[in-house]
């Protein structure tokens, strides 16, 4: 079981939220099997992740699935800013290379438009579920355990 | 409603699902349906489980449908 403690000033917290460097890609059952008759996928995608407790599905911009050949496999009614919408989910791993966290090895991940935000991955309630997550405003802490 | 621009056969099969919910739901509340060329091909408890055996059936190149079956489509919130 890992504990993580993240750090920000106050005003940074405040500005930017709690935030995770993740690394995305196609579930890595599928990378192996596609990559056994053939077939060629990106290398993961790292960047940084807004850890949203008002999400409550993991979301990322279409441009990241596009780059990362993530598997569209459904569609799901999404109540976003720009009102309501049906977008795709895509089948993807995440993974945390920065900390000793268990990675998610098969996800959904909702392609939606993330705009007018610096984000383009929302870490939403659907990873949240497995995790104690505590924000400290007062002193720009966040800690996540297992 | 907006709907994203999706693969052709996706939304095909998301047309089955929406045909067929209905009756889905009375026999497999909450499971998760593949559908794979406008045909259900499975249920299963979870996606996990759904996307495995959707990938071992028809391997990395096919597209496949999975989706939770409910009586009402929920909505998720994003803020």
């Amino acid at each position: 079981m890992a504990v993580i403690f993240l750090h920000d000033s106050p005003s940074g917290l405040q500005q930017h939220g709690p935030r995770i460097r993740i690394s995305i890609s196609a579930p890595l059952m599928e990378v192996e099997e596609g990559k056994a008759v053939g077939l060629e996928y990106p290398r993961p995608l790292q960047l940084l992740a807004l850890i949203d407790t008002g999400s409550s599905l993991t979301v990322v911009n279409p441009e990241v699935a596009q780059t990362c050949k993530l598997r569209p496999t459904g569609i799901t009614k999404v109540s976003a800013a720009g009102g309501i919408g049906r977008w795709p989910e895509y089948a993807a791993t995440i993974s945390f290379p920065e900390h000793d966290l268990q990675s998610f090895e098969l996800i959904r991940v909702v392609g939606c438009p993330l705009p007018q935000q610096e984000w383009s991955c929302l870490i939403g309630r659907d990873v949240l579920r497995r995790w104690l997550f505590s924000y400290d405003g007062k002193t720009g802490a966040w800690t996540i355990e297992e | 409603m907006s709907m994203a621009a999706l693969p052709i056969n996706l939304e095909s099969d998301f047309g089955v699902f929406e045909q067929h919910r209905a009756n889905w739901f009375r026999d497999h509340p909450g499971e998760f349906v593949v559908i794979h060329k406008g045909q259900q091909a499975g249920f299963y408890p979870d996606y996990d489980a759904a996307f495995r055996a959707a990938l071992r059936s028809f391997g990395p190149q096919s597209q496949f449908l999975i989706q939770q079956v409910y009586a009402v489509e929920p909505v998720f919130v994003i803020v």
